[in-house]
């Protein structure tokens, strides 16, 4: 570097960083300016901070942000609290976002592949050589008539971006766009498609519930729209109505199920079957709302015939059915317990059963309607499997990833990388150096959320109309790129279809034009605004715009029932062999393995077990004496698929027949923080996808634990479980809460 | 005239008055409702992001060296199938009666005219005697200086002062936004809002469990809250007096469906 240019750099880096911004338009960093605080830019007063709207990417839920930027630096995440999602609170993993921003490992150039595959070496090339290496490859591609050989992989993206992609895909000729997830509840999608008529996530209003039933739904922490949530749990508890009552079903206890005033440990795999049991209870005693249509189906679900399998006594199922059906408005939430599963689909119907017989569908079941257009799609014949098989046959010979990790995030079983490496060329747009992305042959880095343009329409929503922008709060860090501008200028070097198809200079503008088109669609957007600039201004200024609640309703269609399945989940390994159940399970910190690199989530405790930076299993003390287990023992857990080993920890809140595994861990690239730390017990499931959905089921196989095995030794933060008579969490009983709150004091 | 005079004259001797010197500007309280929190720990890393926490790693933490100003404790009850799980955030208690407080041979910590435990970095010289002392274990020692590899460092809020080896830190109650929020107010020549002030604790909750506010002010949410019939304080038979009020959580008892 020559000394003018690292003059330059200082210039830039010190003011430029996220001052570039000027509403509505990205201009040159005025750190081009070399005696930057002279005339010092708009939006930076030193030691002033300065808040931009934006919002979070981190999961699926899309809450809104406010950015803090002091200086140029993105300071703080905070909730945005006038955004309909969260309502101000944001979650450990949202918070963490800025440690994504200035994450240590981060890939600050575009990389292209040196050594052999897997090896991690590259050579730094410029932007310009990137993106030609990356075309040429598509123009060959094309020009051998094999445009339908390309392939693109990304994080179920929405919105504009996701517009972008598919212009970019169906222009290029391909057909192979698909989002993949672990988490991505495509049976749930799919169930709700079947049941109401809409592949979403319909929205849970929680907060008016008075008796929330929730089949595993740890919504606590992190499924699907975890700080919505528990916004409205926190008002069901103390709101301004009575106290509403949660009770989870689940074989190990949850974050929320910590919570649950009644903790309903079925045998795994039976859920299903207790939700139908339970909406039998409520025809048979007269107590269905909508009864008539469903009495058929659900006879076949009596208490009695169901209580042994699912381990749960006739008496409490009648309890929790009486108490559902009389308790108003009441809700059942088809969680992991009964949608994780091989049979994912019939539990999630069940549950959707459930809340038709009870009358819930329209009061705390709100249908979701994509008022805006822009939700996520959900398309179910793509499947990771598909794209396997393809590029077994040779029939992927480009693939270009983005935001998904599936090699970190399918089983073994599914021997994606065996395929991989039938692929002659492998792209990723990651700005991490994930398993998937230390497969790539060329790396072109995409900034994070907290650098780029975008949108988000939040699905599930929140019964009203969302869409939320997000926009940079600082400029680039390294020398990523937006994800939308290489698709443009990708898009351009391609030429064709692609290039006449896609005309606007860069993503801003393309965004830009598409909330212009989606504000001349909607008249209430338009309703007090003196036009689009003026709509736009103020849509940046707030994070987004959202319209009142709709009200929408929906008959659960008695056709569902044709994908109930009668029995319980399927379980690989025999019994005898493997005796115990495996649920693998979504972390707070790490959720499917995302958060892994960031310092603050692997040194935050986790909520049940107090462990920090690492792996372990989840064993009840029982099940440890009879195989004869202390805490912190290492063990295997061995499936008929493979061996993971990590450290006991006894936990009393899980089935004795059961061990639960958290996701997250177990990393082999992904940076300083998260590489060869703990295992990822996604490495020894089964491969069991859902033909209809294309959802790998999580909890579908038995384990056995032996002894032995190496790895790190665990930590947890807490002294004693116990609170040995101190009155540390101070508790009052219902019917005392009852009488305090009648007296009025 | 003569009562502008009396009335300045009344203010120079101010400190003649009784109850001067335990009389508070502000008395900052917290109120943590048991039964909204749900344990997430969202508070936790906004509590890192906020106050420069750093991050120790494995091996310290194994030492009890972690940093969190911030923590969820949690507690089991029972064996399988009967298990009851309860959560209580916990941070310093900003004590009145601070035990922490009489320890101190350097005036490190003090209380302030806002009723805050404060804690004086550049007097500390870490004798850990405040810690010993402290009721709740809720104060953290800088056995080394610990540094960001960059460029992570860039997060660290120029608001908070970054610490180094050899000094106790604690939860401040965020004093920086207190502080910002007076200055504000000052400015606008009011006096500080109820509501004006949530510490990144309170602000982050999804639930909505942590409100923070003057307990002087009668007004205010957390005077309201600290009349509810469900508070408590921790350990409050020790007779700290601490600032952080606690809502009990109710607890399901007649289960009905429930042998």
């Amino acid at each position: 570097m020559k000394r003018r240019d690292f003059l330059k750099f200082i210039g830039i880096g010190g003011v430029g960083a996220g001052a570039g911004f000027v509403l509505g338009k990205v201009s040159k960093p005025p750190g081009a300016k070399l005696i930057p605080y002279l005339i010092p830019p708009e939006d930076i007063v030193p030691g002033v901070a300065t808040w931009y709207a934006s919002a979070c990417t981190q999961c699926g839920a899309g809450c809104g942000t406010l950015v803090r930027v002091m200086e140029g630096r993105a300071k703080k995440i905070e909730g945005n609290p006038a955004h309909p999602v969260n309502r101000g609170g944001l979650c450990a993993m949202g918070q963490s976002s800025v440690q994504a921003l200035y994450n240590p490992d981060r890939i600050t150039k575009p990389l292209k592949r040196k050594g052999p595959r897997g090896s991690g070496d590259y050579t730094e090339i410029t932007w310009d050589e990137a993106l030609k290496t990356l075309a040429e490859n598509l123009t060959e591609l094309k020009s051998k008539g094999n445009s339908d050989k390309l392939h693109l992989l990304t994080s179920p993206l929405s919105g504009t971006l996701d517009k972008l992609v598919r212009e970019f895909v169906s222009a290029f000729g391909s057909t192979n766009y698909s989002h993949y997830g672990l988490f991505q509840r495509k049976n749930l999608a799919f169930a709700n498609l079947s049941a109401m008529g809409t592949a979403s996530v319909p929205h849970y209003d929680i907060e008016n519930t008075k008796y929330l039933l929730s089949f595993g739904a740890d919504f606590s922490s992190t499924w699907v729209s975890p700080v919505n949530y528990s916004n409205g749990y926190g008002k069901m508890r103390q709101g301004a109505g009575e106290r509403g009552k949660l009770v989870q079903v689940e074989p190990r206890l949850s974050l929320t199920g910590a919570n649950a005033d009644e903790w309903v440990p079925a045998k795994p795999g039976t859920e299903a079957l207790l939700a139908l049991a339970i909406a039998n209870t409520i025809v048979e005693k007269g107590l269905a709302k909508d009864g008539g249509a469903w009495r058929g189906v659900l006879s076949r679900y009596k208490a009695k015939d169901v209580a042994s399998i699912c381990d749960v006594s006739v008496e409490r199922i009648e309890a929790i059915a009486v108490e559902f059906a009389h308790t108003r408005p009441s809700l059942a939430i088809a969680g992991d317990s009964v949608s994780s599963y091989e049979n994912g689909i019939a539990g999630a119907i069940a549950v959707n059963i459930l809340n038709q017989v009870a009358g819930n569908i329209g009061v705390t079941v709100i249908p979701n309607g994509d008022d805006l257009g822009g939700g996520r799609r959900v398309d179910f014949s793509k499947k990771i499997s598909t794209l396997i098989a393809a590029a077994n046959a040779d029939k992927v010979k480009a693939l270009i990833v983005y935001g998904a990790n599936p090699v970190f995030t399918t089983p073994k079983a599914a021997k994606l990388e065996d395929a991989l490496s039938k692929v002659p060329f492998i792209a990723s747009f990651s700005s991490f150096m994930d398993e998937t992305t230390a497969q790539a042959d060329l790396i072109l880095p995409a900034h994070t959320s907290l650098e780029d343009w975008g949108d988000d329409f939040p699905d599930p929503g929140v019964g009203a109309p969302v869409a939320s922008i997000i926009q940079p709060a600082v400029g680039p860090v390294f020398e990523t790129k937006s994800l939308g501008d290489i698709f443009i200028e990708l898009a351009k070097a391609v030429g064709g279809n692609a290039a006449g198809k896609i005309t606007a200079p860069n993503f801003a503008e393309y965004l830009k034009s598409s909330w212009k088109e989606l504000y001349s669609r909607n008249r209430e957007m338009a309703a007090g605004t003196l036009g689009f600039e003026d709509f736009w201004n103020k849509t940046l200024q707030n994070g987004g715009w959202w319209g009142p609640p709709r009200k929408r309703t929906a008959t659960v269609s008695a056709r569902a029932s044709e994908h109930l399945t009668g029995g319980p989940a399927r379980f690989e390994g025999e019994e005898g062999q493997y005796p115990f159940y495996l649920i693998p399970y979504a972390q707070t910190a790490y959720m499917d393995g995302r958060g892994a690199n960031l310092p603050w989530l692997q040194e935050l405790p986790d909520p049940m077990t107090s462990v920090v930076w690492g792996t372990w299993v989840e064993i009840n003390p029982k099940t440890a004496e009879k195989l004869g287990l202390k805490e912190g023992d290492m063990v295997n857990v061995e499936s008929p698929f493979g061996k993971i080993s990590a450290p006991v920890y006894l936990y009393p809140g899980i089935r004795p027949d059961t061990v639960a595994v958290p996701i997250g861990q177990g990393h082999s690239h992904y940076g300083r923080y998260a590489k060869g730390r703990g295992a990822n017990p996604i490495e020894i499931l089964p491969y069991n996808e859902d033909p209809r959905s294309g959802e790998a089921a999580l909890n579908s196989t038995r384990v056995r634990i032996t002894r032995g095995g190496s790895g790190e030794r665990m930590v947890k933060m807490e002294g004693s479980t116990k609170e040995l008579g101190r009155g540390i969490v101070q508790t009052v009983s219902t019917s005392e809460f009852k009488r305090m709150k009648k007296e009025g004091v | 005239m003569s009562g502008f005079f009396e009335r300045i004259a009344g203010k120079l001797k101010s400190y003649r008055e009784p109850g001067y010197y335990t009389k508070l500007d502000h008395k900052w309280t917290m109120v943590i409702d048991l039964d909204k929190c749900n344990g997430c720990e969202a508070c936790v890393v906004s509590c890192y992001a906020e106050n420069n926490l750093p991050v120790v790693g494995k091996e310290e933490c194994e030492k009890s060296r972690a940093f969190s100003w911030l923590r969820i404790e949690r507690y089991v009850e029972g064996e399988y199938p009967d298990v009851k799980v309860k959560f209580i955030p916990v941070m310093c208690q900003h004590c009145m009666k601070a035990p922490c407080e009489t320890g101190c041979p350097v005036y490190a910590t003090y209380h302030n005219q806002d009723g805050l435990n404060v804690q004086v970095y550049n007097r500390c010289v870490g004798t850990f005697t405040c810690a010993t002392y402290c009721t709740y274990d809720v104060r953290r020692f800088n056995w080394f200086t610990y540094k960001w590899p960059k460029p992570l460092e860039a997060q660290l809020n120029p608001d908070v002062s970054v610490r180094e080896m050899g000094v106790m830190e604690k939860c401040t109650f965020c004093i920086q936004r207190i502080r910002a929020a007076k200055d504000k107010a000052k400015d606008e020549g009011k006096d500080v809002q109820d509501g004006d002030i949530k510490p990144a604790c309170s602000q982050s909750c999804p639930t909505g469990a942590i409100y923070f506010g003057d307990l002087q002010d009668p007004n205010s949410v957390v005077a309201k809250l600290a009349k509810s019939p469900r508070r408590y304080r921790l350990l409050e038979e020790l007779n700290a007096d601490p600032s952080v009020i606690y809502l009990k959580r109710v607890m399901g008892d007649g289960n009905s469906s429930h042998e």
